[in-house]
């Protein structure tokens, strides 16, 4: 049973969080411990498995990036085998390979990435550099925005998907799909520079 | 996790790290990136008009230590070779290479990915369109 099954919810992606909230205590409720104390073991292990499950479940569909991830997941969507499917491709047919993240973010993760490194330089020299300072300080806020946006561009491809779903549209399932696995390696890549850029103007 | 020595040699004493200068008719640039972790490569070729042969190789990676090492290891096998035989390089090579364990191969999936990008350009720059066929043709 996947996780949106054991809440009893369609596989949307829109969800009610205080409704998950209260059928999940509901749920717990029913599997609780001391209800099962004087059941056979048998009986007392099976309710802490389906307990556990039912913590995970909980967790992913709370989660807006865990749960699309999952969903995706249900999908059939495996990001590593889609590059190493994409490598090939390009290695039989000769036609170079469509990175998934544009290319104007490879860049600038490439930039950001050499001045954390000369920052980081810097330091271990003992020395601080206030202009190397200040461009990393707006490189993270350019970032952070970015991250954010991110977040109203994914609710707003999760409408997309829960509307397909209820007109049972495929063209609409697929696109939506396929934005939503582009924009979550555009957020992982975002991540890893907020991420590594905090770190750097931190210590 | 444990790596390689290999691995560890080549993370150690990266071979090949530096940039070729862009705007060169004869360089070829490749940035790749890794979705899964949010890491990028950039690998360089300086190819002669000629021979076609890669004369030198450069690259920068900001990424984990199997991907520093496919990208050294990748930047020692393409040089001296002709574009056509580069091409012919692939992410399981490296992987056999330097004894690369499953979690790893996006990581040298990104070397191969690196190599035919930075050969692309050159070619885009230099308008060779020949069909460089993945077997070096066998003698007739
Ligand atoms: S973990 Fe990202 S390239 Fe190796």
């Amino acid at each position: 049973m996947d996780y949106f099954h054991i809440f009893s919810l369609p596989t949307k992606l829109t969800v009610d969080l205080p409704a998950l909230e209260k059928s999940f205590y509901a749920l717990s409720r029913k599997l609780h411990p001391d209800r099962f104390a004087s059941r056979p073991a048998a009986e007392q292990a099976a309710a802490l498995a389906e307990s556990s499950n039912l913590n995970d479940a909980y967790r992913t569909l709370k989660d807006p990036i865990a749960r699309t991830e999952y969903l995706l997941k249900l999908e059939g969507i495996e990001l590593e085998e889609q590059s190493k499917a994409a490598t090939e491709v390009a290695r039989t047919t000769g036609v170079a390979k469509k990175q998934i993240v544009p290319p104007d973010l490879l860049e600038e993760a490439f930039e950001l990435n050499m001045q954390l490194e000369e920052m980081r330089m810097a330091k271990k020299m003992g020395e601080d550099d206030p202009q190397l300072r200040h461009d990393l300080q707006a490189a993270k806020s350019a970032f952070d925005a970015k991250m954010s946006a991110t977040q109203a561009e994914l609710e707003s491809l999760w409408s997309k998907w829960d509307a397909a779903l209820d007109t049972n549209n495929a063209a609409a399932k697929t696109a939506a799909r396929d934005a939503m696995v582009s924009l979550l390696n555009r957020r992982s890549y975002l991540r890893n520079l907020v991420r590594d850029v905090n770190e750097a103007l931190e210590t | 996790m444990a790596y390689s020595d290999k691995v560890v040699d080549h993370y150690e004493n990266p071979r090949n790290v530096g940039t070729l200068d862009k705007s060169s008719e004869s360089v070829g640039t490749g940035l790749v990136g890794a979705p899964e972790c949010g890491d990028v490569m950039r690998l360089q070729i300086r190819v002669n008009p000629e021979t076609h042969v890669i004369e030198d190789a450069k690259f920068k990676t900001f990424g984990c230590g199997s991907a520093i090492a496919s990208s050294s290891l990748a930047t020692e096998w393409v040089k001296g070779k002709t574009i056509a035989e580069a091409l012919t390089i692939t992410n399981t090579d490296i992987v056999k290479e330097l004894a690369l364990p499953p979690v790893k191969i996006h990581c040298s999936v990104l070397a191969e990915d690196a190599i035919r990008a930075a050969i692309g350009d050159w070619k885009k720059k230099n308008h060779v369109t020949e069909e460089v066929g993945v077997a070096v043709a066998a003698a007739h």
